[in-house]
């Protein structure tokens, strides 16, 4: 057989690695923007770094798409380059609007990657009106204040020295009422890099630094004086005390007496008298020129948060604003699968690897002693007995830490989450607040891939449901803001994920209501039904309260796409509300989907695996106890009736010349639905790493994958969930299991269940 | 190699290609008293029957799923397939890896492997001379200039992958 050439196999491992990267930056721009937006909600102001960091991150996507022919890509990080560009220099300034096109742009390359990765055309058209949009915002720059600066004691010479960036943080920062300080620190040329990034860090909690000026006044050849300039809203003996060293000394740069009289240093300062000097090449704008026509101090602080006017003030009319994606086409998934792994962790698996080498040559040397019978067999067994202990415990060793480096903290999905809440509440004006706990609860890295859409949906129904509108919260005395909750702990061997939202709450009539209007259920049936199985309503395909379809929910798509998700995962889903405090929705979740604990059955001489945990107990069925209600069989467990199934029979397999003389009924459980399960023979338990079934067998229901247990064989996985589903599916079914519980219950009222 | 075998094998080589242009390689096998043959650039793997699991609710024509080195495979009985007469597994079955490029490998459970076919294109009959309506998966008829008058019934892997 011939093998594909290995050019095309590298190209494509350089392509995955692109993809990876490329998503990582994405991701990373997605956290950079959300700090950016709660830094400017919150102080009005942000950290100039964090506007650093966004370029950089665009820039190397930039180099990174050209490099791959991602030419569209390449285009819209090279607008928003410099749109950033002119933001860092303070040429534009950062308000919500704009924020609103970078978060757009961040969503444009999620949608690009995926586009080049073949899986969806290209949205052509719409990077085209973003680019269009940051043209108009770069064109629009304003002027930058001056004058200011003059009130300092400054050299002037220094105004010589300072690139366009550092002398926008020193008057941006002037204007916030920071002091400047002084530092001169002597370094030792020998240690000049170490010791520079130690102060840099021990400066960075107390203030800014705008730039390093050399001072040419070292004593000898081994040292180096610089003087740092620096903003810090603290007195200068606070920062003494912050920043102590041998050769440091700070004194504050003092205002003058009579600022105002004095002409600004600035203002008329012509390009070409700027040094190139050791700062790196002047970038050459128009902000000083720009600066000198205006001559005003015009303010850099932040616009209030008002959507609408911030959108108009920017001079973009809502319709202007691309959309980032229709909200039926988005998807938070990423586009790759890869974990970063601690090298450490590898390590370990490592030295692991290394033990279980050790037992394999103590197996090869005690094969080879039988074969020459150089060892009696009590001692063989005695050896085999020992090498398999040890065996064994590396394994356990190796599986569990192979576990970890899939596991991965779910801030991985809540980031993006605290993304889309931005969006959505800013395109419907509802004002919301994400709160996360939890963020660094790990969980296995599929499952945090499944996870990200349906707490995408379960977000977008909390806001569009849940959270009122700012006049009929405050009506109702609730806080102007909602909250929408996002908590995540771990609970023995599930995590738990919870939504919780202090909105309106859902009304347990009016559901009912909306439900038989859809023809989800018969009028009748709502009767019969309980509060919360109104509620679990919500799950249903096809079910929406809303008469007004938004693009957020009401199409009825949405909730009932949730639970079937979750559910695959291995998950359930609940809810509860309270009208007028607000909804809980809880995921139940496996922490893991590759290792499974599970119970082995046999069923028509055969074995099969059902995870533990779906399985509540095992008992003997005493086939006395069992009722036939047209068709279906049901077992009388403890005063309460459980529909059951014979497996051999559900699965259609021949019975075994040998009947067996007693069967099990193995219960097992998925949210608040019970079926037991009949089986042969009680096997064991065991930990299974399960796989998938194969596509050609995609239409066979039933099993959720199979696994293999040693000696070649292979044991199938039955899905549960989908057997529940399978044997309870019709509402009949479900009444007729009812009734009996009811009739169940009066015939022995001490056995009633809570 | 020495300088006179090598060109003697080339010339021989040259004069076949010259004779019925390019050739490609079958795995031929045994099927219920026929001979098959598949492109063996479509079979990874032979392997002995390791136990196949049953799965019920499968199509008919699926004897079960095997281990391979830790990978589910998912095992077609190709008589019942190609609807022919069920016979035991013996100790010359194979299971053919079948690989078409879609992504799952399926393996084929045959009676026994025979050898590896070069086939030229004047070799191979079209799947029409059997008659207007064959099914998908037969791909023409195989006869070896060198094979004694025996024919090969040559197979498209696709259809029976896709649809097993």
């Amino acid at each position: 057989m011939l093998e594909g050439g290995g050019g095309r196999e590298g190209a494509d491992k350089a392509r995955d690695e692109f993809f990876n990267e490329a998503q990582e930056l994405v991701d990373g721009l997605g956290r950079d923007l959300l700090a950016l937006d709660a830094a400017l909600k919150k102080e009005g102001q942000f950290d100039a770094e964090l506007i650093n960091d966004v370029f950089r991150g665009v820039h190397t996507l930039k180099g990174l798409s050209g490099l791959f022919g991602a030419t569209r890509m390449a285009g819209l990080s090279h607008q928003l380059e410099d749109a950033l560009d002119d933001l860092r220099l303070g040429r534009i300034e950062l308000t919500a609007a704009v924020l609103d096109l970078l978060f757009q742009a961040v969503s444009l390359y999620t949608r690009l990657l995926t586009a080049e990765k073949g899986e969806l055309p290209e949205p052509a058209q719409e990077v085209e009106e973003l680019l269009s949009v940051l043209g108009q915002v770069s064109a629009r720059r304003a002027g930058a204040s001056v004058g200011t600066v003059a009130q300092y004691d400054l050299d002037p010479g220094l105004f010589g020295v300072l690139t366009e960036y550092e002398e926008h943080r020193l008057r941006t920062t002037i204007q916030q009422g920071l002091h400047l300080h002084r530092i001169r620190v002597r370094f030792s040329l020998a240690t000049i890099d170490s010791a520079l990034d130690e102060l840099k860090a021990a400066v960075r909690p107390h203030g800014e630094i705008i730039t390093y000026l050399p001072t040419g006044s070292g004593t000898d050849a081994e040292t180096i004086d610089l003087e740092i300039l620096m903003a810090s809203a603290e007195a200068p003996d606070r920062l003494r005390a912050a920043i102590q060293g041998p050769n440091v000394s700070i004194d504050e740069v003092p205002r003058r007496a009579s600022a105002s009289a004095r002409p600004s240093l600035l203002a008329p300062r012509p390009a070409e008298a700027r040094v190139p000097g050791e700062f790196g090449p002047v970038p050459p704008g128009p902000s000083a020129s720009a600066a000198a026509d205006r001559g005003r101090a015009a303010s850099l602080a932040v616009e209030p948060q008002n959507p609408a006017g911030a959108a108009s003030s920017m001079g973009l009319s809502r319709a202007a604003v691309p959309r980032a994606a229709a909200a039926g086409e988005m998807s938070l998934r990423s586009i790759t699968q890869t974990v970063r792994v601690d090298i450490r962790k590898l390590d370990r698996l490592m030295t692991i690897v290394g033990e279980l080498a050790i037992v394999k040559t103590a197996i090869a040397k005690l094969s080879d002693q039988a074969r020459t019978r150089a060892i009696g067999p009590r001692e063989l067994a005695h050896e085999l007995q020992r090498l398999n202990r040890t065996f064994d415990r590396h394994l356990a060793q190796m599986q569990g830490g192979i576990l970890e480096v899939r596991m991965v903290p779910l801030g991985q999905a809540f980031d993006k989450l605290a993304r889309i809440v931005r969006q959505i509440s800013r395109e419907h004006a509802r004002e919301v607040r994400l709160v996360v706990t939890g963020a660094e609860t790990e969980i296995d890295k599929l499952i945090v891939e499944e996870l990200s859409d349906p707490l995408m949906h379960m977000i977008r129904n909390a806001i569009d449901h849940g959270i009122e509108s700012r006049e009929d919260r405050l009506r109702v005395g609730k806080p102007p803001i909602g909250t929408i909750a996002l908590n995540a702990f771990q609970k023995a061997n599930h995590v738990v994920i919870e939504v919780e939202d202090d909105g309106a709450g859902m009304d347990p009539t009016a559901l009912a209501a909306a439900a038989v209007r859809r023809g989800v259920v018969s009028a009748e049936e709502a009767e019969a039904m309980t509060s919360r199985e109104v509620m679990a309503l919500v799950f249903m395909p096809g079910f929406t309260t809303k008469e007004v379809v938004t693009d957020l929910s009401g199409r009825g798509v949405g909730l009932d796409v949730v639970k079937t998700n979750i559910a695959k995962l291995g998950g359930v889903v609940d809810i509860a509300s309270d009208v007028g405090i607000g909804t809980k929705m809880t995921i139940t979740l496996p922490i893991t989907l590759a290792i499974i604990n599970v119970l082995l059955v046999e069923i028509g001489g055969r074995l099969f695996a059902i995870p533990l945990a779906n399985v509540d107990e095992a008992i003997a069925l005493d086939e006395t106890h069992v009722r036939a209600i047209e068709s279906r069989e049901v077992l009388s467990v403890r005063g309460a009736s459980l529909p059951i199934a014979r497996l051999q029979r559900l699965f259609g397999m021949q019975r075994p010349r040998v009947s067996h003389q007693r069967a099990f009924v193995v219960i097992a459980q998925v949210a608040d639905r019970r079926l037991g399960l009949v089986v042969d023979e009680l096997v064991g338990q065991r930990d299974i790493v399960i796989k998938p079934l194969g596509k050609s067998l995609a239409g066979t229901r039933g099993f959720a994958g199979a696994t293999e247990l040693g000696d070649q064989r292979v044991a199938l996985v039955i899905d549960v969930a989908a057997l529940i589903e399978e044997v309870l599916a019709s509402a009949e079914t479900r009444r007729l299991a009812q009734i009996e519980n009811e009739e169940s219950s009066r015939r022995h009222p001490a056995l009633r269940r809570a | 190699m020495s300088q006179g075998l090598k060109s003697r094998k080339d010339r021989r080589a040259t004069r076949r290609t010259d004779d019925a242009g390019k050739r490609s390689e079958y795995l031929a096998f045994g099927l219920a008293g026929e001979t098959y043959a598949v492109p063996i650039a479509h079979v990874a793997e032979i392997l002995r029957p390791p136990p196949i699991t049953e799965v019920p609710r499968a199509p008919s024509t699926v004897c079960g799923v095997i281990s391979v080195r830790g990978r589910l495979v998912t095992v077609v009985d190709l008589r019942r397939r190609m609807h022919l007469a069920d016979a035991p597994v013996d100790r010359k079955a194979r299971i053919l890896l079948a690989d078409v490029g879609s992504g799952e490998q399926v393996g084929l459970l045959v009676d026994e492997v025979h050898q590896v076919w070069r086939l030229s294109a004047a070799e191979i009959e079209p799947a029409q001379v059997l008659g207007g309506d064959q099914p998908a998966h037969i791909a023409g008829i195989g006869r070896p200039a060198d094979a004694r008058g025996r024919i090969l019934i040559l197979l498209d892997l696709r259809p029976i992958v896709e649809a097993p």
